[in-house]
């Protein structure tokens, strides 16, 4: 439960935090530090285990023009400025500009669930936009896609060193959130339109967020934004939570889907 | 480790995952930041780092070594207010006082972001869109700001306010002689 | 009077501003020991075993207490005023609400407190909990407090009752009844400031106590009634608060905190975290309103029965007050001849509700404004109108007999009509607060109407 008691390594380069990374076992990393710093105050901390800082390891930074790649440290305030959507804009939708400057894009990613509010604001984005994410761990450095990385990340423990995408030639975002409350989005739907079809994502709606795939068929099939939206919840699974309760989020999705897809066809 | 604070630099010995509002409250004293929430969510606890504002509880102290930190105690004191501190003071922008240092801190980065101009509303609505007050309903801290990078304020004046004294009256009081 | 209508500087701007102002948290005292509370995790369970002794044992544990420690654990904010108390300080056998501490611990830094709040041993059996205050007085409703599913002291009756005039009559007369369901929902205060105490034991005996209260004669009764010790044996140093908005009036750090200096010979310190402060501190309450209205189809209001229910959490604390001063608003800012009132203070297994800025009066102006909005529609006349109409007029008495001598319904509500825009007819725009008469004055508020210079009307209403 000490702060203390945890070994704390901060790597200098890429190379040296994937080398105190190894397996991962035992290993907690310490991105940004906006969802670890409060556990260590409140004593959740893990003990006795290891603690890897990237801080100075040289993670961060937006390359590529194309084919862009994103550094796992890279800010969200970096990212909400990159004009790279839909990630841009669910970047610049977390929090406020003191926490953007701080949270990073892997830590986004690899957030656990939280228990009273949904975590990581940018997965549905990355769904939707079909990144990869380069990390490393047993095994050694591979690149899965979002997909596969999201449905692993409960049983694996990898060291996520940047995201990879083709920029969409179409994007929306749009997310629920609480009137005047600086809180986690409720819910929040992103769509991108990629060479091989329209890719829709929700997050909010479970622990982790989701691609809607029957919407994205509904749309291949020639369907209207809101009749394809008729589909949001095939599929899907919505909690309770602080912010909302499953019937609420059910009722919601739909509308937040139809509006999602209208934005992204207008625009 | 060391922390270089307000242009003071001192050896700590907190644990590197100590938070530095931690640090900074209870190693060293500065007792401007507040510990208003301890996860991030109010604003109280805003420092500088290097300029740019940051929550002082979820910075880890080993992310702070090697920049210069800025708070309250920084800017300014009762003989010698920062422009944003005068503003605060004159604008009635305090009231509890208790997310006040917050406020000046990520207000004073925003004036000096924006380069001398003066800012717009939606500006610091923005800035401070992570800091909670619970007193003023936030109008006169936003007019404060404005005030403030407008250079619409007296600090010379802001001075000698410590004691009460009345100035002209800002409405007619009811029944007063004509 | 140099000060009236001058703009004066804040006496404590310059400090705020220059992070000079100095709250409790910023108190440095030598030695100073870090408490923290075990609290209960479920919302009503009997506690069957409680075992401390490990926690004791820790090193730099400097003290345990649990309600054995307490040398008067159940008081109540309000004995003095003759309302017996059912809460205890630490949850003695049962825990009524989530939160609820149960034992508290000072240690040496707050990673040892957090150990030393672990290594309690105890173990709860979980029993029903009531949430719905509307569910309270259900023949099958778990039973969650000593005195039955509603407060049970006010005078001879069980709830608070206002009656004026025949309202019976006035529902006989009545063109139209206009009902309404209001419910207003608990409010956390959430100051910046969550609960803090440091309280300092003196070489003297005396207890230094820095604290947040609102309240610093019922919080110096409050600490010396529950230690047993003459008030001079405590002194409490406050008035620097990091916000209220009503939610410090209940003393909630500073006793816990005495015990532990007291038991530790130690200063310690006790600041809530935010999720404390959430989780165990007192909120608004939620409350349940229910208003039928008498009115003719000319807008005369000439009844009222109304039912509250009002949620007190888990122990009674100020929630009698709160209802008595919801009981005497009911009717708002209007005249109603003939009133019926009843309100229940309602025990749930919610946290313990208190005051917030217009302790029971704002959830009553909520639903008594929203109720006239809707007669005003249901009648097809205008809101202003209505309100004017029916406003309190100098010489109308309330539902509590007191003569109306200075009342602003009528010239706040035209001042309100002006800045809006809105155009009212010229019998309205020339209304002032003046005596009824003429056609202000129908033969239903005669009665009720006080004798010219009469402060209180022994009988008023329908006569």
């Amino acid at each position: 439960m000490r702060a203390s008691d945890t070994e704390l390594a901060m790597p200098a380069s890429a190379a040296e935090a994937v080398e105190a990374f190894g397996d991962g076992r035992g290993v907690t990393v310490f991105a940004g530090g906006t969802i670890l710093m409060p556990e260590i105050t409140h004593g959740r901390y893990p003990t006795g285990g290891r603690t890897l800082m990237l801080t100075r390891a040289g993670l961060e930074g937006i390359t590529g023009d194309g084919r862009i790649e994103i550094g796992a440290m890279t800010r969200l305030a970096d990212v909400a400025a990159s004009g790279v959507e839909p990630l841009a804009s669910a970047a610049g939708d977390v929090a406020d500009p003191e926490v953007r400057s701080q949270a990073t894009l892997g830590g986004n990613l690899c957030a656990p669930p939280g228990a009273e509010s949904p975590r990581g604001d940018l997965q549905a984005a990355l769904l939707a936009a079909g990144a990869s994410v380069r990390s490393a761990g047993a095994g050694g450095e591979r690149t899965d896609s979002i997909d596969e990385f999201l449905g692993r990340a409960h049983s694996e423990a990898r060291l996520v060193l940047a995201v990879e995408l083709e920029r969409p030639r179409r994007a929306a975002y749009l997310s629920l959130r609480r009137a005047h409350a600086h809180s986690y989005a409720v819910m929040a739907v992103a769509c991108a339109e990629l060479a091989d079809g329209i890719r829709v994502a929700a997050a909010g709606v479970g622990p982790r967020a989701v691609r809607l795939a029957a919407v994205e068929r509904a749309l291949a099939g020639g369907a209207a934004a809101a009749q394809a939206a008729g589909a949001a919840t095939d599929g899907v699974t919505p909690h309770d939570d602080a912010l909302a309760s499953a019937w609420y989020r059910s009722q919601v999705l739909p509308t937040l889907v139809t509006r999602a897809l209208e934005r992204l066809q207008g625009g | 480790m060391e922390l270089t604070v307000n242009g003071v630099t001192r050896a700590i010995s907190s644990p590197p995952l100590t938070s530095l509002l931690q640090v900074l409250r209870e190693e060293l004293d500065v007792l401007s930041p507040k510990a208003g929430c301890q996860q991030g969510g109010c604003g109280a606890c805003t420092v500088l780092l290097d300029g740019e504002p940051r929550r002082g509880c979820l910075v880890p102290v080993a992310a702070a070594e090697g920049h210069e930190i800025t708070t309250v105690e920084g800017l300014g004191t009762p003989g010698d207010l920062s422009p944003i501190q005068a503003a605060f003071h004159q604008k009635y922008a305090a009231q509890c006082g208790y997310c006040t240092a917050g406020m000046l801190m990520a207000s004073h980065a925003l004036i000096n972001r924006n380069g001398g101009r003066e800012v717009q509303r939606e500006q610091v609505i923005e800035a401070l869109s992570g800091h909670i007050c619970r007193c003023t309903g936030y109008v006169k801290i936003v007019d404060a700001v404005i005030a403030a990078s407008r250079g619409d304020v007296d600090v010379e004046k802001e001075q000698g306010l410590l004691v009460a004294e009345p100035s002209e009256p800002a409405v007619e009081p009811k029944g007063a002689p004509a | 009077m140099k000060a009236v209508g001058a703009r004066l500087p804040r006496y404590d701007g310059l400090a705020h501003t220059t992070g000079r102002t100095v709250y409790v948290d910023d108190v440095r005292v030598a030695g100073t020991l870090v408490a923290k509370a075990l609290r209960s995790p479920h919302h009503h369970a009997a506690i069957t075993r409680i075992d401390t002794s490990k926690a004791e044992k820790l090193p730099g544990v400097r003290a345990v207490v649990t309600a054995a420690d307490v040398p008067k654990n159940v008081y109540g904010h309000l004995e003095a005023l003759g309302v017996p108390a059912d809460e205890p300080l630490l949850a003695d056998g049962e825990v009524r609400y989530r939160g609820q501490p149960v034992a508290a611990v000072a240690a040496e830094d707050v990673e040892t407190a957090h150990e030393a709040v672990a290594a309690i041993e105890i173990e709860y059996e979980e029993r029903p909990a009531l949430f719905d205050i509307r569910k309270g007085l259900d023949p099958d409703a778990p039973s969650i407090h000593q005195w039955g599913p509603v407060y049970p002291h006010f005078g001879p009756y069980n709830h608070r009752r206002v009656r004026k005039g025949d309202v019976e009559w006035a529902f006989e007369k009545a063109d139209v009844i206009v009902e309404g369901a209001y419910r207003p929902a608990a409010i956390e205060h959430c100051p910046l400031e969550t609960q803090i105490a440091l309280v300092v034991p003196e070489a003297s005996g005396r207890l230094t106590v820095y604290t947040c209260t609102q309240a610093m004669y019922f919080s110096l009764g409050v600490i010396a009634a529950h230690l047993q010790v003459p008030l001079n044996r405590v002194k409490l140093i406050g008035g620097t608060v990091g916000g209220g908005f009503g939610g410090k009036v209940d003393t909630a750090a500073e006793t816990i905190t005495c015990l532990l200096a007291l038991k530790a010979h130690r200063p310690v310190k006790w600041r809530w975290t935010r999720e404390e402060e959430f989780l165990a501190s007192s909120t608004r309450a939620p409350w349940h309103i229910e208003i039928q209205d008498a009115v003719s189809n000319d807008g005369w209001m000439l009844g009222r029965r109304m039912l509250t229910l009002h949620d007190a959490g888990a122990y009674a604390r100020f929630s009698p007050y709160g209802l008595t001063k919801h009981g005497f608003h009911h009717t708002g800012a209007y005249t109603i001849p003939n009133v019926h009132f009843d309100g229940f203070v309602v025990f749930t297994n919610r946290v313990p509700t208190t005051a917030m800025r217009g302790f029971g009066v704002t959830s009553v102006s909520m639903a008594v404004e929203l109720q006239m909005t809707r007669i005003a529609e249901t009648l097809g006349l205008s809101p202003w109108e209505l309100r004017l109409k029916n406003a309190n007029r100098i010489g109308d008495t309330t539902a509590n007999r007191v003569v109306m001598q200075d009342p602003s319904t009528v010239p706040v509500t035209l001042a309100a009509a002006e800045r809006v825009g809105e155009r009212l007819g010229p019998e309205y725009t020339a209304m002032t607060p003046a005596r009824r008469s003429g056609e202000l004055l129908p033969e239903h508020l005669a009665a009720q109407q006080a004798p010219e210079g009469a402060h209180v009307l022994s009988n008023g209403g329908r006569s």
